[in-house]
């Protein structure tokens, strides 16, 4: 329905993949008002495109693909890597935890803060098979047609970008 | 007779010797086992490897503390990592989207040709490239013959007036303007990129430390432009004394 332009279905659907796309936007850029402004932008793209939309399985990752290319020319126009900066753990905006205790909730925000820290540290290719694979659930081949680089290297970078973030949290004291 | 030979029920080493002797023995022959364990670790975690290799596994974590950090982080991993998918963007950023697409005024293609054009004025090395083609438009002006006119009673009377010389002229100030542009950014480029290159002889570059091919091109593009620039500079200038009347 959402293909029609049905207004009803259009909000919908905004609503079921919004966390998303601004989750990516936001572990690329790491700033909140950027990947507000480019999940905006995906979503006009795809608001101009609807009858390109998917069927329900490849829907995510045709959303996620736009968000990442969206995300990779912002970053090159900006000419920068992500800077590491100190996130406090107030920042992610993760209202979905089901921690109701205050304190658990502080400590979970805290892990995350510590784990997307970690994260800037790794190479550009491993973060962003992390992102991919690790974090938003795309499979393999999928990862491989969005980054445009063989399944193989898919898998094998994988792993070695598990290690090395493990490395890097291990280092900061998470785990042991 | 040796007391533990005696009692084979105590044990000759304490439990620290023996993991000195193990990783000693170990080094003496396999290697040291946590390279494997790397390896092995993310199948493990993921609940991928086969039992004995599981148990394998195991038996190494209960004796290597860095291992076992690795692998507790990894599962730590695998837990949080999954939650950072989505991230709520804020109370007002439905209504946004929905303003920007539902209600926006539909843009025609005139709006979307400005934007076009506004982006590409915008880009990085617009001036750079206007330069180049600026120079490039004065030199073709030059030094590309000029096609044959033809017979002079087919023409119309003003460009029966024309010769090349009158067609080449307006040419020569803003070709003059554009090489002295050209040379100033080519200074500008030159000033910035000095310490990275080691020039050879004639246009020979080689980069000090892994400079990006962007660099290197430019500097090549920005020297043979300053080539031409010095030539189409001294002929302005020959052309400009040729043209002056000669002193009584």
């Amino acid at each position: 329905m959402v293909r029609t332009g049905d207004e009803l279905a259009w909000e919908a659907f905004v609503r079921q993949f919004q966390s998303r796309v601004f989750g990516l936007a936001y572990h690329y850029t790491t700033q909140a008002e950027d990947a507000r402004d480019l999940a905006q932008e995906v979503f006009i793209r795809i608001y101009e495109n609807l009858a390109l939309i998917p069927d329900e399985d490849g829907c995510l990752p045709w959303i996620l693909r736009i968000t990442r290319n969206a995300c990779i020319d912002h970053l090159r126009r900006r000419k920068a890597r992500p800077p590491l900066w100190d996130l406090p753990a107030e920042e992610l905006f993760d209202l979905r935890s089901t921690e109701r205790n205050p304190e658990d909730l502080h400590f979970e925000a805290a892990r995350k803060g510590l784990v997307h820290r970690a994260m800037q540290e790794l190479t550009d290719l491993n973060r962003e098979i992390i992102l991919l694979k690790e974090i938003q659930g795309l499979g393999i081949e999928e990862i491989a047609a969005i980054l445009g680089i063989p399944v193989g290297t898919v898998k094998s970078r994988s792993h070695r970008a598990r290690l090395e973030l493990a490395q890097a949290l291990t280092a900061v004291g998470m785990g042991g | 007779m040796d007391e533990t030979f005696m009692n084979p029920q105590q044990p000759p080493l304490g439990p620290e010797a023996s993991l000195d002797l193990t990783k000693a023995i170990l080094a003496h022959t396999s290697g040291s086992p946590c390279q494997r364990l790397q390896t092995l670790a993310c199948e493990y975690v993921d609940g991928e490897l086969d039992q004995g290799q599981a148990s394998l596994v195991r038996a190494h974590l209960e004796h290597c503390h860095a291992c076992s950090a690795l692998v507790t982080a990894l599962t730590e991993m695998k837990r949080v990592l999954p939650t950072l998918a989505q991230v709520d963007p804020g109370p007002w950023f439905t209504q946004r989207i929905l303003r920007a697409t539902l209600h926006a005024p539909r843009r025609d293609s005139a709006f979307n040709l400005r934007a076009a054009w506004f982006k590409l004025l915008h880009r990085p090395r617009i001036a750079l490239e206007i330069a180049y083609l600026g120079a490039a438009a004065g030199m073709m002006g030059l030094y590309l013959p000029h096609p044959t006119l033809p017979e002079a009673g087919s023409l119309p009377a003003i460009v029966r007036t024309l010769s090349p010389q009158h067609l080449v002229q307006p040419l020569l100030a803003p070709a003059k303007r554009v090489a002295g542009a050209v040379m100033q950014a080519e200074k500008r480029t030159s000033t910035a990129l000095k310490g990275a290159f080691l020039p050879k002889e004639g246009l020979e570059i080689q980069a000090a430390s892994g400079q990006s091919r962007w660099q290197l091109m430019s500097y090549k593009v920005l020297t043979w432009l300053k080539r031409a620039a010095g030539s189409l500079h001294s002929s302005a200038k020959a052309e400009e004394k040729s043209s002056k009347p000669a002193n009584p």
